[in-house]
């Protein structure tokens, strides 16, 4: 008991590495915000380019469809080893691109920021579809009926409540993805595993991993009770203000 | 605008699938008039109103507004690419039997967001015209409250308001008091009524007989795609010629 307590919860351990950890863990929270807000962008996109009306962008809806089907099946860990091995080889690529070190951050920041937000770009327009779908066919054609244009109908009546309906799941996945930034580790980002990992390696100690998951807990904890809530004032939402079932 | 009617339906086909839902629709309705359409469930005549505004779009046959041809080409995705939507929009009102009110939004914004949005007027003066609007269907004291806190025939007069918003020369309504409470439906009908006294050309969808009755300048009756039977609702409705409209006058009094 002694022996897995000073492996896994060292407190002197933790205390003399908390600056280290927690300068990991800081880079963790960045690279899950500009991803996540990224995704959350994307995958916006690629939920609108799926619902486009019409025969004519039936090869659009198609390629999406494909899209977010390839990059939900393809592991991210794949996805980071894929990018960061071979985008810098790729020489007919400009070099900002090649070796991307934007706002003063190292290029494995920007190709981990790469991979999530393709990966999760895909799950997430699967979410907002679920919101579009969600919404009553009668909105569209109410809107269409007074005149917009399938854009303007989706952007101030579509979207709008499809997003409401969504934010639940989306942050869901939010914290999906912020767990999943640790596998940018793989490609010496020196985010929260990595750091602890080296310490593991070093002092044959596991107590920075162990700090790293319960930096990870304070933010995570709190986000999965907020979504609880919103899901749960969602459906009272729903069970107090809809309309009564005799009126649908 | 020239001599013909506001409205005229030539051949009207419409299916869905294997079903044959219109099945040669000929109508002129002129300016003006107020044209109820009765008939069994499944007999097309939701389908017909949502013909007229291209909601739907027939796959054959012609249907002028104010003399122009909406849908050249009917059948073809050539044919509906070159339709001019918005003319047929901003001419065609359409109110719709779930109100289908834009939850996110108050009654007033409900009301001013078309003009705002495509017709690009100002916000000052959309808000003006939508609070006259909703003042002209009594719901002046309503303007700021969202649908879900409305009952269902102000949920109903505000759609009216939003439909008149832009200015249309012609109001469809589609079973408009079919989903509302029986204390309810006489608010609606009120001001159906009062529009069409003020002149509006109206195709009105219901199962009203009393409102078609008094309303009405002209009842048809639809049954499995085809109009029946047509005249003065007098005629029409106390002195049926066909079988089929006096089975379901029928059903419908029974009631």
């Amino acid at each position: 008991m002694q022996e897995f307590i000073s492996q896994y919860f060292d407190v002197g351990f933790m205390i003399d590495h908390f600056d280290e950890v927690l300068e990991g863990f800081w880079l963790t929270v960045q690279l899950s915000i500009v991803a996540g807000v990224l995704s959350l962008i994307w995958g916006l996109i690629l939920a609108q380019l799926r619902q486009l009306p019409g025969r004519g962008f039936l090869p659009v809806r198609f390629a999406t469809i494909a899209y977010i089907d390839v990059f939900r099946g393809v592991p991210l860990l794949i996805m980071i080893l894929l990018i960061s091995g071979s985008i810098p080889s790729l020489q007919f690529l400009p070099e900002w691109l090649r070796i991307p070190q934007w706002f003063g951050k190292p290029d494995n920041f920007w190709f981990g920021v790469f991979a999530i937000t393709i990966t999760y770009g895909a799950y997430m327009a699967e979410v907002y579809r679920s919101g579009i779908e969600a919404v009553p066919r009668g909105q569209m054609e109410a809107a269409r009926s007074l005149g917009m244009s399938h854009r303007q109908a989706m952007r101030n009546v579509i979207l709008p409540q499809a997003v409401r309906k969504v934010f639940a799941p989306l942050l869901n996945d939010f914290i999906a993805l912020m767990k999943d930034t640790t596998l940018v580790s793989a490609i010496a980002l020196s985010e929260v595993a990595l750091v602890g990992r080296d310490l593991q390696s070093d002092a044959l100690n596991s107590s920075a991993l162990t700090l790293g998951a319960i930096m990870f807990l304070v933010v995570t904890l709190p986000l999965a009770r907020l979504v609880d809530k919103l899901i749960s004032r969602e459906q009272g939402r729903f069970t107090r203000g809809a309309p009564r079932v005799e009126a649908l | 605008m020239g001599g013909g009617p506001m409205v005229r339906l030539e051949n009207i086909h419409k299916r869905f699938g294997k079903l044959e839902v219109l099945r040669g629709i000929d109508l002129d309705i002129s300016q003006g008039e107020v044209v109820c359409v009765l008939g069994p469930s499944g007999s097309g005549k939701s389908t017909l109103l949502r013909c007229v505004n291209l909601l739907e779009p027939p796959e054959q046959g012609e249907i002028f507004i104010e003399d122009r041809d909406i849908c050249k080409g009917a059948g073809s995705a050539a044919g509906e690419a070159g339709w001019e939507l918005n003319f047929v929009r901003q001419r065609v009102g359409i109110v719709f039997q779930q109100f289908n009110l834009f939850p996110h939004k108050t009654a007033l914004e409900n009301v001013t967001m078309a003009p705002e949005k495509v017709l690009d007027k100002p916000a000052e003066e959309t808000r003006e015209k939508a609070t006259r609007l909703l003042e002209r269907v009594g719901l002046a004291d309503k303007l700021n409250e969202y649908p879900e806190r409305l009952s269902g025939g102000q949920q109903q007069r505000v759609a009216i308001a939003r439909a008149l918003a832009m200015d249309p020369h012609v109001m469809l309504f589609d079973e408009v008091t079919s989903a509302l409470d029986p204390e309810l439906v006489k608010e609606v009908l009120d001001v159906m009524r009062e529009l069409a006294n003020e002149g509006m050309t109206m195709i009105v969808v219901t199962h009203e007989l009393g409102f078609a009755r008094e309303v009405g300048d002209k009842v048809i009756f639809m049954d499995e795609g085809k109009i029946v039977e047509q005249g003065k609702p007098a005629d029409v409705l106390d002195n049926p010629r066909e079988e089929r409209t006096k089975k379901f006058l029928g059903l419908v009094l029974e009631r």
